[in-house]
């Protein structure tokens, strides 16, 4: 039960670290995912590559016996590993042995006791008290540096996150995230669950990235059963996505622009936005695209998409006035400036990579439906607040074309495949959704049920980039360049 | 004395009509032009939270800025026997009182707020100064009052210079100073701002074309300001912080022309 397109190589404890390091070098990959399962008697770590060039996914697997719980750091030397470390460290009690951040991820010290790991099988919700321990920001010292902490309650409707600043005056001289508030264990509710049961909860893990997740949840376990999904309902699923990608862009960009107090496009955008989510209800009878992905297809069929021409002319507005205002620019930039090294060092992906020049997407050549639909990417080198609004404009434009594209090949027929079973083994599903890379590793036991399912949203890696992206920039534009970001907060919790 | 009390209870109705204009600018319906009375009195009738950190400071600042703006609304020029320069003072001590009750209770983005508005402030009161004195040269001195426009503009947060609307601590100028304040307190520092941008608005309607200054005349020229600054607010970005400094200095300059202008 191999895939064409996933390559498993074991390593044993002493050669793991050389070889993540060759593969990371030979496939120019940071570290995409890094995860633990529980076997028998081992653990397994796998640690995941992509290769562009090959269109293949590479893991590195490591087995671990469960008397002696640790492995080698990998993260000294490849930097994009470290969270996924610290991860499987707080999950699983696996100890990175080598890497310097002993702090916790998601389940702070706070309110989560010693020695509990969350995705042991034998895991038994913890009765003793927490450690109580505060939680040590890096502190940056000197004459009139001093720390605004921020958060995790914010004054808008956006997630819980935690923000300290370290500033001298204005100028951000170190930023601190602390995540993890939004924790919900949701891989830890996926066990045991099955798949077609299971679908409806993937949507939920990043609400704005319904139809991302489920999808690559539904690839997964469709390449693990061999169930070949229909044309119909691939097609369909590919325009639900960009459509998906479309409400959220748009969104973003009217979302920049009120954060610089640019009101009359915010409000432009905000009426796309609307206009989107209505033509979503009408096609699939759910605003934020949830309940229409099943393992083996699509639960309805979808209408006809009138209404996207009208879209696309008040787009076309909203782009106008955006990029002819001499105001607005001087704001986005170059502030917030992601240099592509520090990008591809942290494993930033997605539509933030691309602004700084990593040139990724799963849409070129990974995803079947796209393949034969000759999608331009687009990228820019600058990295900044600018460059990644540009990258928001081109694919909202790109969407559209897209989806008529999609609409000309669309075939009739069934949308749900007759041959649903779920067997054992395990497979990598993936989707490149509106963030970037959206990667479900599910494995399914004897029963069919799940076992492990990992679930990687490019929030995890991206919110590191957003704390890079700042320094040097002053307070006031921070709201501007998360927002540029616009990272999942429940995305990367889990 | 009658007239005063007028005005003051007048001034909100300034900031409901810029509200609406921006929001049918926006292709929205917006709330009625009376939402900052609602606003007041909701405050009004609200329980205070004061924090424990907070000194007396804290408490005494919102009567002096209240007092500080209404007593410069005694000093308003009708007809000239008023005293710009008098009025100037008395916004700025209510300012002074104001970024204390900011710094008082030592949250991070009082101080953040008062830091930011004493250093816009620092720039726009010598601007306003020379505006002023370019006034007593000649009234009509348009270009005087064009620097005016742009220093009520920064004194009123507005965009460019600050923005009321927006629910960002981190970016707040003004309204950071006031976060911790609730209540009756907060009613009082937004009846103080209203009061402020009233004063403004109607030294600049004065200037403009001083022969009409009749109520009717007055009414419309304010309204007219109130159309400037929602098209304004509307079609602008917010500056980046330190871009301030560009801001002011050209209404700077504007005034200063304005001097050398009637010198000459």
């Amino acid at each position: 039960m191999t895939h064409k397109d996933e390559v498993y190589i074991e390593a044993a404890a002493d050669n793991f670290g050389a070889l993540c390091l060759s593969l990371h070098k030979e496939h120019c990959s940071p570290v995409m995912g890094m995860f633990a399962r529980e076997l028998k008697d081992d653990y397994r770590i796998y640690c995941a590559f992509i290769s562009v060039k090959l269109k293949k996914w590479f893991f590195a697997t490591l087995d671990i016996p469960k008397d002696n719980p640790q492995f080698p750091s990998i993260a000294k030397e490849i930097y994009s590993a470290n969270l996924f470390e610290r991860e499987i460290r707080e999950m699983f009690g696996i100890n990175p042995i080598g890497n310097p951040d002993n702090r916790r991820l998601r389940l702070h010290e706070e309110v989560w006791p010693k020695g509990s790991f969350p995705l042991r099988k034998d895991f038994v919700p913890p009765k003793e008290k927490p450690e109580g321990r505060e939680y040590p920001f890096a502190k940056v010292e000197g004459e009139g540096v001093f720390e605004v902490p921020v958060g995790p309650v914010h004054a808008g409707i956006i997630g819980p996150g935690h923000f300290r600043f370290s500033v001298a005056g204005e100028p951000i001289v170190n930023l601190e995230l602390r995540l993890g508030f939004s924790h919900r264990g949701v891989e830890k509710l996926l066990e045991n669950k099955i798949p077609s049961a299971a679908v409806r909860l993937t949507e939920c893990v990043a609400g704005d990235s319904a139809v991302a997740h489920s999808w690559a949840f539904c690839h997964a376990v469709e390449k693990i059963g061999g169930i070949k999904v229909p044309e119909r309902a691939a097609i369909i699923r590919a325009i639900l996505l960009e459509l998906e990608r479309m409400y959220n862009h748009v969104a973003d960009i009217g979302g920049m622009a009120i954060d610089v107090g640019f009101s009359h496009p915010a409000a432009l955008a905000s009426i796309i936005k609307e206009s989107i989510h209505s033509l979503n209800q009408r096609l699939t009878g759910s605003r934020f695209l949830k309940g229409i992905n099943v393992i083996g297809g699509v639960a309805r069929d979808i209408g006809n998409l009138d209404g996207l021409d009208s879209i696309m002319a008040d787009f076309k507005d909203l782009k106008g006035i955006l990029l002819s205002s001499v105001s607005f620019l001087d704001r986005v930039e170059p502030t917030g400036i992601l240099r592509r090294e520090t990008a591809e060092n942290l494993g930033v992906t997605g539509l933030a990579g691309r602004a700084s020049g990593i040139a990724i997407d799963l849409r070129q050549g990974f995803m079947e439906t796209y393949n034969k639909l000759d999608y331009k990417l687009s990228t820019y080198s600058s990295g900044d607040c600018l460059a990644r609004l540009k990258i928001r404009i081109d694919e909202f434009e790109g969407s559209a074309k897209l989806i008529r594209r999609l609409l000309e090949n669309l075939p009739q027929g069934e949308i749900l495949a007759s041959d649903i079973n779920f067997k054992e083994g395990y497979s990598l599903g993936y989707v490149e959704g509106w963030r970037g890379p959206v990667l479900y590793w599910v494995n399914l036991d004897g029963e069919g049920k799940i076992d492990r399912c990992k679930i990687i949203d490019p929030s995890f890696r991206s919110w590191q980039g957003l704390s890079y992206a700042v320094l040097g920039e002053i307070i006031p534009d921070f709201p501007l360049c998360n927002k540029s970001f616009d990272l999942s907060y429940p995305g990367g919790d889990l | 004395m009658i007239e005063i009390i007028i005005l003051a209870f007048a001034s909100p109705l300034l900031s409901g009509i810029i509200t609406k204009i921006k929001n049918n600018l926006r292709f929205r319906k917006g709330p009625g032009i009376f939402q900052p009375y609602f606003n007041l009195i909701k405050f009004f009738s609200k329980e205070e939270v004061v924090s424990e950190h907070a000194s007396w400071i804290f408490r005494i600042a919102p009567p002096v800025v209240f007092a500080a703006a209404f007593s410069a609304l005694f000093l308003l020029p009708f007809g000239f026997t008023g005293d710009l320069i008098a009025i100037l003072f008395l916004l700025s001590l209510g300012r002074f009182f104001l970024a204390l009750g900011g710094l008082d209770p030592a949250s991070a983005f009082g101080g953040m707020g008062s830091s930011r508005e004493m250093f816009i402030s620092s720039l726009t009161e010598p601007v306003a100064m020379l505006a002023v004195f370019a006034i007593y040269l000649d009234a009509s001195n348009i270009m005087a009052v064009a620097a005016l426009f742009l220093v009520a503009l920064a004194e009123t947060s507005r965009i460019p210079v600050d923005n009321q609307e927006t629910h960002l601590e981190l970016t707040m100028v003004h309204e950071a100073m006031f976060l911790e304040y609730s209540g009756r307190s907060l009613s009082l520092i937004e009846i103080a701002a209203y009061i402020k941008q009233l004063i403004f608005f109607l030294i600049i309607a004065l200037l403009i074309f001083p022969g009409f200054n009749g109520f009717l005349f007055l009414a419309a020229k304010l309204l007219f300001l109130c159309v400037l600054v929602a098209v304004t607010e509307v079609s602008l970005a917010k500056m980046r912080l330190f871009r301030v400094t560009d801001f002011v200095s050209f209404a700077g300059l504007l005034a200063v022309a304005g001097i050398i202008w009637k010198i000459l």
